[in-house]
């Protein structure tokens, strides 16, 4: 793969995961526990689908096309479907509103630390984009801690959210995939190291995070491992290029206006 | 410092002097009830028309655009929630109850919002039909408003209406100016939401109509709605769509579009929560709340922040 074709799929694994999890946030709105709440992930998912924008603009000027918002609809919506590279936590669809927190608290944890990987990068525009993320993640993570912080210490909650975490945490390691060449766009300057680094540091997030409040004998760390859905080539991401089956139906969902009439403009 | 009044006719006349109502004021009950009906309904509406543009919000053609509709969908909750807390500072019922109410069928909400948008069409025509209609009516309540909590919020109300409002007549020029197939998807949309945004304004007003006299309302209905048809049929007209009132004229003496008469059936029946949709609205509206209810619960230290 040449160079600009591993930092394109690094960056297309990045754009992927934000618009999907911006999408996956606008389902929720208007059906969240209470008010406050669905503005807060309105707010959020404004703030994902903006970092996807601006990173499908940096894959569309490796490419040497102009951004345009056509441009940057086309590449976010028109591709097949083995051409996206997220993982298949964002594409999930989840069962209740305990999932959706769970989730929000442990894709955050993993963005904001997949931003500092770029805050260094070779690549002015990325490492201003970093910047502008990170100031938004504090936000992000503080509004998913102080949901966690008062949820965990009551008993139902907790035994939802533990759930949660049991569904949520076998696609842990897909999340930390990288892609196809990833090695030489971090030897590039890309980035200051690969996604799979992060595996480490981010189960033990997860373990602190969860463990205050008593995991009833669960490890996070072996949850990953040996499941259905456990990292590395086990999970069938396989750099990122497969799909798991909550896809297709929720890309039929986000295209289903564009399909209405492929000539038009909205 | 909180005021009161000996009598409604000493009231009746602090209020024809221009004086502003404010929460901590000793307002005569009659009053407080129907201020706070009057929020508490404006408050439902904005938290049922988020519901009923929800439906469309992932489908958004474009991750600028969904961007755009997802701030305007913001907007429209941040409104009912502002809108419940000044409800409920009035003493009625608390947020809780007023959603519960909601929730159960028990309290109103716009006409329009029992209505199911089915196409991308219906999601820009609410945004401009009936964004447009909601702005005339809260551009009248504000201008002079005897209660004052209301009428300050209305003010940021009103402008980021105007706002949603502009973002619903660019789509609409877009899809004026787009295939025939965009078209036709936008003349059926107008066919089913004219009449449904026309009669948000409701029926003419009664004449001893006591929103008008305590001023929580200025202007009568007939009045707004006819502002309304005046500024959207010329509009949709020279876009290209037919308004589909069939007996649709323009008076040469009065100089002005006449609809002909309106059939107030389908408005009494949203009235009843016998509305095409209001069956599904409030039951999915009713089942997520219940799904929710532990986080609630959970959340609960007395100070409401968990509902």
């Amino acid at each position: 793969m040449s160079e600009r074709g591993a930092i394109r799929e690094f960056l297309l694994a990045f754009a992927d995961d934000e618009h999907l999890m911006g999408q996956q946030h606008t389902e929720w709105i208007g059906v969240a526990p209470f008010l406050e709440e669905d503005l807060a992930f309105s707010s959020i998912g404004q703030d994902e689908l903006g970092h996807a924008a601006m990173l499908y603009e940096l894959v569309l000027e490796l490419d040497g096309i102009e951004p345009t918002d056509t441009a940057v609809d086309t590449l976010a919506f028109g591709r097949p479907s083995h051409d996206y590279r997220c993982c298949h936590l964002v594409e999930y669809e989840t069962k209740d509103w305990a999932e959706a927190l769970v989730r929000h608290w442990v894709y955050d944890a993993f963005e904001a630390m997949r931003w500092h990987l770029v805050t260094g990068t070779s690549m002015p525009k990325l490492a201003a984009i970093a910047r502008k993320a990170l100031r938004e993640e504090v936000f992000h993570t503080r509004h998913a801690d102080a949901l966690l912080d008062r949820l965990l210490a009551a008993p139902e909650a907790r035994s939802r959210l533990l759930a949660a975490l049991d569904a949520v945490v076998p696609m842990v390691p897909g999340l930390c995939e990288g892609t196809a060449g990833e090695a030489v766009a971090v030897a590039e300057g890309a980035a200051a190291g690969p996604t799979a680094g992060l595996l480490e540091p981010l189960l033990v997030a997860i373990d602190r995070r969860f463990s205050a409040a008593g995991l009833d004998g669960r490890s996070v760390g072996s949850a990953c491992v040996g499941g259905p859905s456990a990292g590395g080539a086990a999970n069938g991401q396989r750099g990122r290029t497969s799909r798991s089956p909550d896809f297709e139906p929720l890309m039929a969902r986000m295209r289903e206006v564009l399909d209405y009439d492929s000539e038009a403009v909205w | 410092m909180a005021r009161s009044w000996a009598t409604m006719e000493d009231f009746e006349a602090f209020l024809d002097g221009g004086g502003l109502v404010e929460a901590d004021d000793d307002m005569p009950d009659a009053y407080r009830r129907a201020v706070f009906a009057f929020i508490e309904m404006h408050a439902n509406s904005e938290l049922m028309g988020a519901l009923t543009e929800r439906d469309w919000i992932p489908k958004t053609p474009g991750l600028r655009h969904k961007m755009a509709v997802l701030a305007k969908t913001q907007d429209e909750i941040g409104h009912g929630h502002l809108l419940y807390m000044i409800a409920a500072d009035l003493g009625v019922k608390t947020r809780t109850q007023m959603l519960e109410d909601l929730f159960a069928g028990k309290s109103r909400f716009h006409n329009v919002f029992h209505y199911r948008a089915v196409t991308w069409g219906d999601q820009v025509a609410i945004a401009f039909l009936v964004d447009a209609a909601a702005l005339i009516s809260q551009q009248a309540v504000f201008k002079n408003c005897s209660y004052g909590p209301y009428r300050r919020i209305l003010r940021r109300i009103i402008t980021e209406e105007g706002f949603h409002m502009r973002l619903g007549e660019d789509r609409m020029m877009r899809i004026a100016e787009g295939t025939a197939r965009q078209r036709g998807m936008f003349q059926e949309s107008l066919d089913r939401w004219f009449w449904p945004a026309l009669q948000l304004f409701g029926p003419d007003s009664v004449p001893d109509d006591e929103l008008l006299r305590w001023r929580i309302k200025s202007e009568r209905n007939e009045v707004l709605r006819d502002r309304w048809v005046q500024r959207f049929v010329p509009m949709l007209q020279s876009y290209g769509f037919t308004v589909p009132a069939p007996d649709l004229r323009w008076d040469t003496e009065a100089e002005r579009w006449d609809v002909g008469p309106i059939d107030w059936e389908p408005l009494r029946r949203t009235l009843a929560q016998g509305g095409p949709d209001s069956a599904r609205r409030i039951g999915e509206a009713a089942d997520n709340w219940q799904h929710t209810a532990w986080v609630r619960a959970a959340l609960s230290d007395g100070n409401g922040s968990g509902a």
